[in-house]
């Protein structure tokens, strides 16, 4: 049974004693999110829950449905059937009046703004916590420099938070791919979230800058942020999340702890399949 | 393909150069004289040929060639990007030493009637090039990035630039010949060629970022002098009025594509409203509505209703993007044309007069000064329309204010965000649909103002001014100048409208002329003359990344 038997020695020590107990309050809370295309059931009656500064992990094979069920948290779908709640008000509209509520995403195949700069990225993220109109704008009443110099404050700290300030005046498409991932979170954590959902955010990173990305969602927790997590690194999975939700095939398989959906024989089969009977022996 | 022919050529002409390696010094020196003295020798047998050919002075060509010549030198300067710069110089020189001997042959019958001079010049340039082709190939020859230098110096280049384009577009103007205007352009855009490969205008832009208020004000200073320069005629003025009319809206134009992303081709639509509401409410004796206002309130006036109108059509087809947007634009113009045609009291209300328009729109009178008279300033006569040609200037300043600081906030960055990725925009909590009719409406807005005042320049408006082709011209010049800059939507008026008139014989086939031009455009340069520095890092990958890294820190990208 070589996958059993690799997979606890890469499972770092029993984990240290962390209050799954006490858990907060309720942030999010999805029921029955089912979002059908035609006549394919993309996502099939998930409930999820989150909780106040929180990691859940969020993984299952490709086409699962993991990346469709995010589009229904943050509007970009809408549910066919179902509904999520955030802090206690339904979500139904536009992207950006969920934003506005406190929910901020990165998306699997990053999506920055190619030709601003690192900073400018980060400044549109803050677009939605700022008011300077039209006529504020154009006159420069004292009221826009003082926004317009706290949001510049904002960003550059978010940028350092990252590790990307030196890279404040440098063109989004021109930065490594670890320092677009890195720049994608910052922009996220611009608009003042209190949930942040990263689709994917160490794919194609080297361990090292996987590593620095577990460090980084850590410190972004500690700072009293909920995160919601897809990703297809397990290690990273198992070593971060206070909690793991398997979808297969859109539908909730399991969840539970990292050790319990590590131990489920069924998470082992939907990745790898059922053993050949006469090899069971 | 083409690129990579002409490199081949450049490569040939260098193996051909060679042997010319060890006397490169006194070919350059020899070739330099023969120049000189070409230049100070009359080029034609018979007089008539523009520029005084037969004298013994410099004049007309013979002054172009002399310095270009000169500019040649610029090749033997320490900085990156001079070979490149000398041999656009020397070419440039050849080449206008031998076409101008060819019009003096065609005019005067044959090669007979071209004098030494000419041949001087030419055997001198060839020599010139020889030398320079002859120069140890460098690495790159990509544009140099010049020291910023300090403040100071930056004003002066600035405040030179901009006294030097007042000379070079006064002289231009009283070119009297087409064909020596041609050649004065070609001139100009060598000279200008080869500064750019030396990354003068790239400096000149960091120059004016850095002081953009300064550099503003000097700007609008030395197009207000303009007018002192006329000696109170008022053919040129004319023409300058149309040119801030059309740069104001060109301008507005450019938040709407150049910022926001968004095609209109109805765009001149907005003009013509603002056009008809400044006819109907000047007291004009056809206008339909007998109200007289200040002209203040009318332009205001002019302005909000376009502006709501813009938001009228935006609301239901912003949610439209790209090629669907521009097809319902472009529908809108045509129904606003119609619609002008038709609202003469037989089809529809009676507003417009249909297809006669409205004429007679009387002279401004603002607080007492009278927009219909000459006046004179600092001993200086200045015909009537100088005082349209200021209004427009102050409209055009506004237009340009509200560009800028637009551009450099908040509203601005959520423009570019949409136009880089609607999706993601939406995302980071930018309410795109709002923010795009907010666009549509500002440009609006500034495209009514533009066209309220226009109708007071041109006294009479019809629904014929505003057709589907001045809506293209508009986005023309946008694109030619350099999309999201206001030096391009400007650089791209004046030169979609002065060119017309200073060159009558192409007047009949402008559209097709522009039409090759944008297509060279697009294919050479898509970003534009006067490019926009994050568009052009955009399309020319391979300088992104020294320019990118080398830029101060704190330095702003938006360009102005």
């Amino acid at each position: 049974m070589p996958p059993r038997a690799r997979k606890s020695a890469a499972t770092p020590p029993p984990e240290p004693q962390r209050p799954v107990v006490q858990l907060g309050e309720v942030v999010l809370e999805a029921s029955s999110v089912t979002k059908r295309f035609g006549g394919l059931t993309a996502v099939s009656a998930v409930d999820f829950v989150v909780h106040e500064r929180e990691i859940v992990g969020l993984i299952g094979p490709n086409g699962a449905g993991k990346t469709t069920f995010f589009n229904c948290l943050t509007g970009m779908e809408t549910p066919t059937e179902g509904r999520v709640v955030y802090r206690g008000r339904t979500l139904t509209g536009k992207p950006h009046e969920i934003t506005q509520l406190g929910l901020a995403r990165t998306f699997q195949n990053i999506r920055l703004f190619p030709n601003m700069t690192a900073l400018e990225n980060v400044l549109v993220g803050r677009h939605c916590r700022t008011k300077t109109g039209v006529f504020a704008a154009v006159t420069r009443v004292p009221f826009f420099h003082q926004e317009e110099r706290e949001s510049d404050k904002r960003a550059r700290e978010l940028l350092d938070f990252v590790n990307l300030g030196r890279s404040a005046d440098l063109l989004a498409k021109n930065l490594p791919y670890g320092d677009q991932r890195r720049l994608e979170i910052a922009r996220a954590l611009a608009t003042d979230p209190g949930l942040l959902l990263l689709d994917e955010p160490t794919a194609g990173m080297n361990p090292q800058e996987t590593t620095a990305a577990m460090n980084l969602v850590r410190k972004i927790r500690d700072n009293g942020l909920a995160v919601v997590v897809i990703e297809h690194d397990m290690k990273f999975i198992f070593n971060l999340c206070d909690r793991v939700a398997v979808l297969v095939q859109g539908k909730k398989l399991v969840e539970g702890t990292p050790a319990e959906v590590q131990a489920d024989p069924r998470v082992v089969e939907a990745y790898l399949g059922t053993p050949a009977t006469g090899e069971a022996s | 393909m083409i690129r990579r022919f002409l490199r081949r050529t450049r490569a040939r002409l260098h193996a051909l150069a060679v042997p010319v390696a060890p006397y490169r010094v006194p070919v350059a020196v020899l070739g330099a004289l023969l120049v000189v003295v070409g230049s100070w020798s009359p080029w034609a047998t018979f007089s008539g040929f523009a520029g005084k050919m037969t004298l013994a002075y410099p004049g007309g060509a013979r002054l172009y060639t002399l310095v270009l010549a000169a500019a040649v030198a610029l090749a033997f300067v320490p900085l990156r990007g001079r070979r490149v710069a000398g041999e656009i110089a020397g070419l440039g020189c050849l080449g206008l030493a031998l076409l101008t001997t060819l019009a003096i042959a065609k005019e005067g019958g044959g090669l007979v009637n071209v004098a030494w001079g000419a041949w001087v010049t030419i055997v001198g340039a060839v020599l010139l090039l020889l030398s320079l082709l002859s120069l140890p190939e460098e690495e790159g020859d990509e544009p140099a990035r010049l020291p910023d230098g300090p403040a100071f110096g930056q004003l002066v280049g600035v405040l030179a630039i901009l006294v030097t384009a007042l000379v070079v577009v006064v002289e231009g103007l009283e070119i009297p010949s087409a064909g020596q205007f041609l050649a004065y352009l070609a001139f100009l855009g060598l000279l200008a060629a080869a500064a750019a490969k030396l990354g003068v205008f790239e400096w000149l832009q960091r120059a004016a970022e850095r002081h953009r208020m300064i550099t503003l004000t000097a700007a609008l200073l030395a197009a207000a002098a303009f007018p002192f320069t006329q000696d109170g005629s008022n053919e040129w003025v004319r023409v300058g009025c149309s040119v801030g009319v059309f740069a104001a809206a060109a301008v507005g134009l450019n938040i709407v594509v150049g910022l926001a992303g968004l095609l209109d081709l109805g765009y001149i639509a907005f003009f013509g409203v603002g056009a008809y509401v400044g006819a109907s409410l000047s007291g004009s004796p056809d206008s339909n509505v007998r109200l007289n206002l200040v002209f203040l309130v009318v332009i205001a006036v002019g302005a909000i209703f376009a502006a709501v109108l813009g938001v009228l059509i935006g609301a239901p087809t912003l949610r439209l993007r790209g090629d669907y947007l521009a097809i319902v634009t472009l529908g809108f113009g045509e129904i606003f044309r119609i619609a002008a045609n038709n609202l003469d009291g037989f089809a529809g209300p009676k507003l417009t007069n249909g297809p006669n328009g409205i004429p007679r729109v009387p002279n401004l009178n603002l607080f007492g000064f009278d927009f219909g008279e000459s006046h004179e300033l600092f001993g200086i006569t200045l015909g009537y329309f100088a005082n349209y040609f200021f209004a427009e200037l102050v409209l055009l300043a506004f237009v340009i204010l509200a560009f800028v600081r637009l551009n450099n906030s908040r509203i601005g960055r959520a423009w570019v965000a949409i136009r880089e990725d609607e999706t993601a925009a939406s995302a980071m909590g930018i309410n795109t649909v709002n923010m795009k009719l907010l666009a549509f409406a500002i440009g609006a807005f500034l495209a009514g103002a533009a066209g309220t005042l226009n109708a007071h320049v041109t006294t009479q408006v019809s629904p014929d001014s505003y057709r589907f082709d001045e809506s293209v011209l508009l986005l023309a010049a946008v694109v030619l100048g350099g999309m999201g800059t206001i030096g391009g939507a400007i650089l791209g008026s004046t030169l979609l409208l002065v060119l017309p008139e200073k060159l009558r014989f192409f007047q009949e086939k402008r559209i097709l002329v522009f039409g090759i031009a944008l297509i060279l455009m697009m294919r050479f340069r898509p970003e534009g003359i006067v490019p926009n520095r994050r568009r052009q890092r955009e399309f020319h990958d391979d300088l992104s990344g020294a320019d990118a890294t080398s830029a101060p820190p704190g330095a702003p990208v938006v360009s102005t």
